[in-house]
Formats: structure tokens, C-alpha cells, sequence
């Protein structure tokens, strides 16, 4: 890396870049677009370093002193208060607040778990079928796990509906928002855990494991009823 | 901003192409609509072969403006196109999939499913 060099201002930038170690940073356009003046030739920056120094320790002392000298006076004080608090500090890199320790996280999870597979027993009480518990939080930000199941009628949906709304309240305080009807899908969100209640045909139609392929499936502790219109 | 008039690309695998929007659902005199409203529109343009047929009324939600979206925490979400869900009375939507990115505040309006059907979400 040779540059041309040509007036003290390009000099001190230069040490201004060495010091911080930004030599890749400096763009060669810069330096060969300034006008080629005195004609200093083939200095690498390690040299450019030194003699930067030299001239300014001769500009300390001399008694006319350039406003450009008085700058880089300053700045070589600032970097050298950065130099001492890389020392003391080294690099800092901060980190938001708001963000959970990954403990923390992991008992989040097994919380919702928890209450994911309390769902899906209810929703196996009121024979709901097919019922698949998966953990989507690796594929989507917005929630945690996705319970889907297959009920058989409109009448059907709406028990596991109200049942699986009662416990939710009861047992954990938790509201769900979505469909205050039964529908052909329908839905509850709880936040974390979004429970999808289809009929055959509409679970057929969205296929939403398919589409979630990808997220791992929890195997749920209890006997699992297959559809049979399948 | 959707008002009456507006055509609007459709970001579901329904079979319409292009809706043009005929009315908004809310308040009796509502002038434009964004993201998460409901909408009634008329199909401009299908897919041949599907469903959904040129000139069919249907209710559609809107999930991509060009007017920009501003939250609460300072950030503005702006797309290139106007773009619409194709829904039915229910709510439930007529495609099986959604295409593109669309924006959390439908979760907000209650149209989780669109947003579980959706590869992205912003």
C-alpha cells in the first residue's frame, strides 16, 4: 500500500488513520484525487506514522503554530483518552435490556408447554381429533407453539372452544382473542399458543402442518384419537 | 389510504387477480381504509380455471399499503403496493396461502389466521 502524499493535512490524517488501525478503510480515491503538490512519494503508513510524529513534536516547538497543528493537538489528547479507555474497558459491546437471559426463556417455554398440553387434553376430552401440538417459536417470532385438531361438527367445536376457554381462565388467567363463534376454522390466541380448531375439510384444504413442515412436533402424553374420515 | 375506486393486487392464492375497491366496511361514511380494515371490492381480474370468476363481489382485507403505517415505538412500514386478502363472511380466508410480507397489526384486528398463513411477518 503506497500513497502520494502531499501536504501536512493529508499527513496527519494519515495518523490519525494508523493509530486506529483503519488502513483498510482509507479509500485510494481520496488520496489520488488530491492535488499532487510537493511530490512526496512511496511512504507506507508505518513510515507515514513516524514521520507525522516527527513533524509534530517540530510544530510543538516551534513558535508559529498553524491552527491545523492546534487541531491535531487536540485530537491526538482525545485519542489518547480513547487509547486509555480501550485499555481500561476494552471493546463494549452493549446489549438491549429488554431481552431475556436464556434461562428465563427456556422456563417461559416449558411454562407455555405446560399449558399447550393442558389444551390439547381437553381438546381430548371433547374427542377432538388428530390433534397435533408443534413448536413454531424457531419459525415465527409471534408466537411459541401451534395446537391444531379436527372436530367433527359445529356443536363439537364450540365445547372445545368453551372448555378449553374456561380452563384458560380458571386455571392460568390467560384470555383468548379470535373466534367468539364456531366457525369452520376456527381460531383462539392465547399470545404464545395459537390453538386452530378445523373441520375435516377445512383442515384438509389449509393443511397447515404442511405449510409448518418444518416445526418440530411434541409428542403429547396421552392416547391420541386418529381422524377416520380420512 | 383505499377509497372507492382503488384497485388493489391480491397477495392470496384465491384466483382473483386484481379487486377494485367498492366500498369500506366500518362507519357509515368512511373515506379511506389501511391495514386491517375490511373491505368490499369486485374482482377485476382472475385466474382462469379457479373459483373466484371476473366481476364476483367479495369481502377482502387489506394487508399491504403504500400509504405508510406508523407504530407506536417510532417505526413507519411502507410497501410498493396496495394488496388485499380475499375473505369470506366469516372471516376465513378464501386462499390457503398468502403471499408476501404483511404486518403484525392484523393479528391485532383479529386476523390471526391470514397471519398464520403468511411467510413473513413484519
Amino acid at each position: 500500500m503506497k500513497y502520494k502524499l502531499t501536504s501536512d493535512k493529508n499527513l496527519l490524517l494519515l495518523l490519525f488513520f494508523s493509530r486506529f488501525g483503519a488502513r483498510s478503510k482509507i479509500s485510494r480515491d481520496l488520496w489520488q484525487s488530491s492535488p499532487n503538490a510537493n511530490g512526496w512519494k512511496c511512504l507506507n503508513l508505518s513510515e507515514s506514522y513516524k514521520l507525522g510524529r516527527s513533524i509534530h513534536r517540530s510544530l510543538r516547538g516551534s513558535l508559529v503554530v498553524s491552527p491545523m497543528a492546534i487541531g491535531a493537538n487536540t485530537s491526538q489528547d482525545t485519542d489518547d483518552m480513547y487509547d486509555d479507555m480501550f485499555k481500561k474497558y476494552g471493546k463494549v459491546v452493549y446489549k438491549r435490556n429488554d431481552q431475556k437471559s436464556p434461562t428465563a426463556e427456556v422456563d417461559d417455554d416449558a411454562e407455555c408447554l405446560a399449558f399447550a398440553v393442558a389444551l390439547a387434553k381437553i381438546a381430548s376430552d371433547v374427542k377432538a381429533a388428530d390433534i397435533k401440538l408443534l413448536f413454531v417459536k424457531p419459525l415465527v417470532y409471534w408466537t411459541k407453539f401451534f395446537l391444531i385438531t379436527t372436530a367433527f361438527s359445529r356443536p363439537q367445536i364450540d365445547a372445545i372452544r368453551t372448555r378449553i376457554n374456561d380452563l384458560a381462565e380458571t386455571q392460568y388467567g390467560k384470555f383468548s382473542t379470535g373466534d367468539s363463534k364456531p366457525n369452520s376454522w376456527t381460531l383462539l390466541d392465547f399470545g404464545d399458543i395459537v390453538v386452530h380448531i378445523f373441520l375435516p375439510e377445512q383442515r384438509e384444504l389449509y393443511n397447515l402442518e404442511e405449510f409448518y413442515a418444518n416445526a418440530t412436533p411434541i409428542e403429547l402424553p396421552f392416547e391420541n384419537q386418529q381422524s377416520f374420515n380420512r | 389510504m383505499i377509497q372507492p375506486q382503488t384497485h388493489l393486487n391480491v397477495a392470496d392464492n384465491s384466483g382473483a387477480r386484481e379487486l377494485m375497491c367498492i366500498r369500506i366496511i366500518g362507519a357509515s361514511n368512511r373515506r379511506y381504509a389501511h391495514i386491517g380494515d375490511v373491505i368490499v371490492a369486485v374482482i377485476k381480474d382472475a385466474v382462469p380455471n379457479m373459483p373466484l370468476e371476473r366481476s364476483e363481489v367479495v369481502r377482502a382485507v387489506i394487508v399491504r399499503t403504500c400509504k405508510e403505517l406508523k407504530r407506536d415505538n417510532g417505526m413507519i412500514i411502507r410497501y410498493d403496493d396496495n394488496a388485499a386478502v380475499v375473505i369470506d363472511q366469516e372471516g376465513n380466508p378464501k386462499g390457503t396461502r398468502v403471499f408476501g410480507a404483511i404486518a403484525r397489526e392484523l393479528r391485532q384486528f383479529n386476523f390471526t389466521k391470514i397471519v398464520s398463513l403468511a411467510p413473513e411477518v413484519l
